[in-house]
């Protein structure tokens, strides 16, 4: 008996291999468990594909999405807010992969491993956006294709977040038409556009690091510059110029022969180190990488690509983060689409120092020579402005595109902003305009409280 | 009518805007695992308490004068360690005899082909031979005095037993558990609440009480192994209410039924003689249903492993579980004979077979590991199973060539995800709803997998785990490796074997079934679509949850505990008024049909083998 009775321990390989499956099944709910619930299909929480559970607001508490009767959500009552907050929300079908229906979901879900999805109302998520702002920008950008970007420069909070062309989720149009060409992309993240003249600033942060004597020197511009067999066009005949000056006209035959005495790789290097080659994370948003392409050494195509032509691209949130670095002594905050609240707020934001301290110090300088010296400080009345204008040549006989970036200074308003017009001409009169017309809202509505 | 009406305020009042329930819900998710948790630890205490407590059916009283206890019906004797009667005198062998007693009290003395012989009262003994109260038993040489206990004997040791352990109190835990549950169904339910709901769970806590009532009718203190059995299908009556609310009244009264067979079956094993008698027939009517099965069976939901019988379908696969164990428990003395094993392989060849035949490739697996283990106790031969598994991986092979819808779930399996809306359909949701609630659930009722197709049998873990939580689910296993706790905590003082081993194969069929549907379900193992014992809906698995039950409560042979076992003391009894005439003649072995024949050559036993299982030395 004692043998038969013993041998009941065989059943313990099984009992094993249940004790072993329970745990397997409990760390696999530990680290997949949040994917699991938010699987579409999941009845619980999902209806035709919609959340049902989870409200999202603006930093301001005003309602942007919330989950309506019988699964279909709801968005704000105004059709202006909808419209202007359309690519930061997402759409009910989930075409705009980076809307925040979509990427904060498990928030909104109100997912844990502990409670699951119960009580299946979902949470309230705070995006760190302005509703009123976003409105501004879209209005200001009046059905011109392009992107607003407007963050604090010292949380990293983005403020405003818009692209256009953008639609009424509620009344949706053919969006087959030519009007509203590439509506489901985020052109503030997910496109990357020739810079033109701002990425002058990148070739200045390189000149102000590897040239001892920038200041001290003084370029010739005759209206342009022969390079072997090419010929670099500038703006204007400058003359004689210090770097100073050469910056706030955008004097091209200056950055030319910077370009070419700092080197592509030179070039590269910093255009990396300062985020615009390379995908920029929002929070778990990445957003468009951007291009630098090598030239040849000693060649126009290297003048251009120092100058914002050539081949060079770059996303407006990559800019944005750019002047967020210069106007934050050369710390660029890590971007958040999500309000800073509670425990969070009072900790200081992560952050990366893309640039040194006195670099940066001398760049916010020579953005804010830009402003009085060519811009027309009465074109930006009562903003203490940094920023740098450019006008990127697209060929094909189109209008250049329109860049306006930078940052204020005034008090409580902590703003850098990138701004961009497709096709939209003059980067001072498009996007400036488009640009002023955001920031005067901001700081009527943060300045001065 | 005026019971209507009552109802229907009741249902209007539940369905109504009340704070009250919101915060109950709310309340109750946290209080049913603790309550459940409190339930599985008190009977495991009570399982652990009763240590095993060996009787004593006679003694060997050695040279020295000392005297040895026989404690079970089947003692080995040998120089071995592992020997029921363990003498260390170096002329005996390592297996040298077996005493064994059947259940009419004669006792037998078997030969193990020991070296140096058995002799009874000088006479040697070839294979085996009846022996008496006094008779002299010369194994290799050492002089043992037989010495049977008398009635006076065995109640004396009866006076000095520990106290019966205090079931109800846990059944207290167990009906406050229920009534939550129930309610929390009703409110999840409101004013859509089926009047069958309430009933069945008012139904299910009488039936727990009764059980009970019945158990000490017939002076029986242990409760165990039945509170777990009726926790566990209580949450399969909760799985009913939410997933089928009309049904609810339907899966109670066949919780009743298995109930009933548990009995009915626990008292047909308490008279072994009578149990072993009637192996083959049982075997046989099995072995005819599957047949039945294979021929007029129905398909429903892919495998053709249904019968309908006047508008009444169940699956027959599920009743021949019990009819398979039985096949495969044996008496010792049946050990010793390989013939009856190489029936049994015969029987078990035949019902996977049938299964494979059918489709039914989850239960022909359950039948397959039930087999593995039997084997295994019957044999301790490692060899021989590890060769099965093989020979059964290659038959697999085979199946899946043939049955392309087996090779498909092998390709789904670890990869659910790939296809969500495709083969991986059932598996993704379950899931996804067994992540939605967390450890707690979302609340009994307040699920969403019910709607997915055989959520409430094949995806049943998923759903315990949406709707009462990830712990629950987990105590839901637990509550059956306590079955198993049991079983091999007690099968070291049983009387038989048989007993030892029917408990061990009805544990392995409940988990293998385990295994294969909480862990199928969620794309852990392939997702065959067995049922999990006593929680899945559905009849016939409950039914057979329940009759399989009756073995493992069959080797507790604590005092006055089991009902599947006669008290020693009325044993002895009624032996007492009837003791047959020892006879002078040859005597023949007859605890069964296969009478003992000395020139047969299926004693074939190897000593040697039953040695080595468990290597000590």
């Amino acid at each position: 008996m004692k043998r038969v009775s013993r041998r009941t321990t065989a059943l313990f390989a099984l009992v094993w291999a249940i004790v072993l499956c329970l745990l397997i099944f409990f760390t696999q709910l530990a680290v997949k468990g949040e994917r699991w619930a938010l699987f579409s299909a999941n009845g619980n929480i999902y209806a035709g594909g919609a959340l049902l559970a989870g409200t999202l607001l603006d930093r301001s508490g005003e309602i942007l999405n919330e989950p309506g009767v019988g699964g279909a959500r709801l968005y704000s009552d105004s059709r202006e807010i909808r419209t202007a907050t359309l690519h930061a929300v997402g759409d009910a079908q989930g075409n705009i992969g980076t809307g925040a229906l979509k990427v904060y979901a498990p928030k909104l879900a109100g997912y844990s491993l502990i409670s699951g999805v119960y009580p299946r109302k979902g949470e309230n998520v705070y995006l760190s956006i302005d509703a009123q702002l976003c409105r501004a920008a879209y209005k200001a950008l009046s059905g011109r294709k392009g992107a607003v970007v407007v963050a604090n420069y010292r949380t990293g909070e983005i403020y405003c977040m818009v692209s256009s062309p953008s639609f009424d989720p509620l009344n949706v149009p053919d969006l087959e038409s030519e009007k509203y060409e590439g509506a489901y992309i985020n052109r503030a993240i997910s496109s990357a556009y020739t810079p033109g003249s701002v990425f002058k600033l990148v070739t200045l942060a390189a000149a102000i690091e590897n040239i001892p004597d920038l200041f001290e020197r003084t370029f010739t511009c005759d209206g342009g510059v022969t390079i072997g067999s090419d010929y670099v066009k500038c703006t204007g005949r400058h003359g004689a110029i210090s770097i100073e000056d050469a910056l706030a006209v955008s004097c091209n035959s200056a950055f030319a022969e910077l370009s070419l005495e700092l080197g592509a790789e030179t070039l590269e290097r910093y255009a990396k180190q300062l985020g615009l080659t390379e995908s920029v994370s929002i929070d778990s948003i990445k957003t468009a990488s951007g291009q630098f392409e090598k030239a040849g050494e000693g060649s126009a195509d290297l003048a251009w690509s120092g100058i914002g032509q050539y081949r060079d691209t770059v996303c407006p949130a990559a800019m944005l983060r750019f002047m967020m670095a210069i106007a934050n002594g050369g710390k660029a905050a890590d971007l958040t689409l999500l309000r800073r609240s509670g425990i969070k707020a009072l900790l200081p934001p992560p952050d990366k120092r893309i640039l040194s301290a006195e670099t940066a110090e001398k760049m916010s300088v020579l953005l804010s020579y830009n402003v009085y010296k060519s811009y027309g400080e009465a074109n930006f009345p009562g903003l203490e402005l940094y920023a740098k204008t450019g006008t990127a040549e697209v060929g094909g006989g189109k209008q250049p595109h329109a860049w306006f970036a930078g940052y204020i200074t005034n008090e409580d308003c902590p703003f850098a902003f990138a701004v961009v017009v497709e096709n939209g001409g003059s980067g001072r009169s498009a996007a400036g305009a488009v640009a002023n017309a955001v920031l005067q809202e901001a700081v009527r509505r943060y300045g001065n409280k | 009518m005026q019971f209507q009406a009552a109802f229907e305020r009741f249902a209007a009042f539940i369905g109504g805007e009340c704070a009250f329930f919101g915060a109950y819900s709310a309340l109750v998710r946290y209080i049913l695992p603790v309550l459940a948790a409190v339930i599985l630890i008190r009977c495991f205490q009570s399982m652990r308490t009763g240590e095993q407590e060996f009787e004593c059916w006679g003694y060997l009283s050695l040279p020295n004068g000392a005297r040895v206890p026989l404690r079970h019906w089947e003692n080995t004797v040998g120089r071995s360690k592992s020997a029921d009667v363990h003498l260390e005198y170096p002329t005996l062998s390592r297996s040298h005899a077996a005493v064994i007693r059947d259940d009419t009290g004669a006792w037998f003395v078997f030969d193990l082909r020991s070296k140096g012989g058995v002799f009874v009262n000088g006479r040697k003994v070839e294979g085996s031979r009846q022996i008496k109260n006094g008779d002299i038993l010369s194994l290799g040489g050492v002089e043992l005095a037989f010495i049977a206990v008398t009635p006076k004997e065995a109640k004396e040791e009866e006076t000095a037993l520990s106290p019966a352990p205090r079931a109800w109190v846990t059944l207290v835990f167990l009906t406050l558990f229920q009534a939550l549950l129930g309610f929390q169904l009703c409110v999840a339910a409101g004013a859509a609440l089926e009047f069958g709901v309430v009933l069945s769970f008012l139904a299910l806590m009488a039936m727990t009480w009764l059980s009970y009532l019945l158990v000490r009718l017939m002076r029986r203190t242990a409760f165990e192994v039945e509170t777990v059995a009726f926790f566990l299908s209580t949450l399969g009556a909760a799985v009913t209410a939410t997933s089928v609310p009309s049904d609810a009244l339907r899966q109670t009264g066949i919780l009743a039924l298995g109930v009933f067979a548990y009995f009915l079956l626990g008292f047909f094993l308490r008279d072994l003689g009578r149990a072993v008698r009637m192996r083959r027939v049982v075997a046989a009517g099995g072995l005819l249903l599957l047949a039945v099965n294979v021929l007029a069976g129905t398909s429903l939901f892919g495998a053709k492993n249904w019968l309908s019988i006047g508008g009444f379908s169940f699956q027959p696969s599920e009743f021949v579980k019990i009819a398979f164990v039985f096949a495969g428990a044996a008496t010792m003395d049946r050990l010793f004979a390989r013939r009856n094993l190489y029936l049994f392989v015969a029987f078990a060849g035949a019902c996977v077979g049938a299964l494979a035949l059918m489709g039914d490739f989850g239960t022909a697996l359950v039948f397959f590991v039930a087999y593995l283990v039997i084997a295994f106790m019957r044999s301790g031969d490692l060899t021989a199973v590890a060769l099965s598994v093989g020979g059964a991986a290659a038959a697999g092979f085979l199946a899946m060539s043939i049955k392309p819808h087996i090779a498909q779930r092998f390709a789904t399996w670890r990869h659910a995800w790939d296809t969500p809306f495709g083969a991986g359909y059932q598996q993704t949701r379950a899931m996804s709803a067994a992540a939605s609630g967390g450890l707690f659930g979302l609340g009994a009722g307040a699920g969403w997998l019910k709607s997915v197709f055989a959520a409430n049998t094949d995806l049943v873990f998923a759903m315990l785990c949406e709707e009462l939580g990830f712990l629950m689910a987990a105590l839901a296993i637990f509550a059956l490796l306590l079955l198993v706790f049991y079983t091999v905590h007690f099968s070291g003082a049983a009387r038989s074997s048989f007993y030892v081993i029917a408990a061990s194969a009805a544990c392995a069929i409940f988990l293998i079934q385990v295994l294969l549907n909480a862990f199928g379900s969620v794309d852990l193992l392939p997702f065959t679509g067995v049922t999990f014992p006593f929680v899945s809906k559905g009849g016939s698995s409950l039914v057979a949850s329940w009759g399989l039950l009756a073995f493992i409560k069959s080797c507790d042979t604590r005092k006055n505990a089991s009902f599947a076992l006669r008290a020693q003391k009325r044993y002895l009894k009624s032996e007492a008024r009837h003791v047959p005439e020892a006879m002078e003649d040859e005597p023949v072995w007859d605890g069964g049909e296969d009478t003992y024949d000395e020139d047969d050559d299926a004693f074939d036993f190897d000593p040697g083998a039953f040695d080595d299982d468990f290597p000590e030395e």
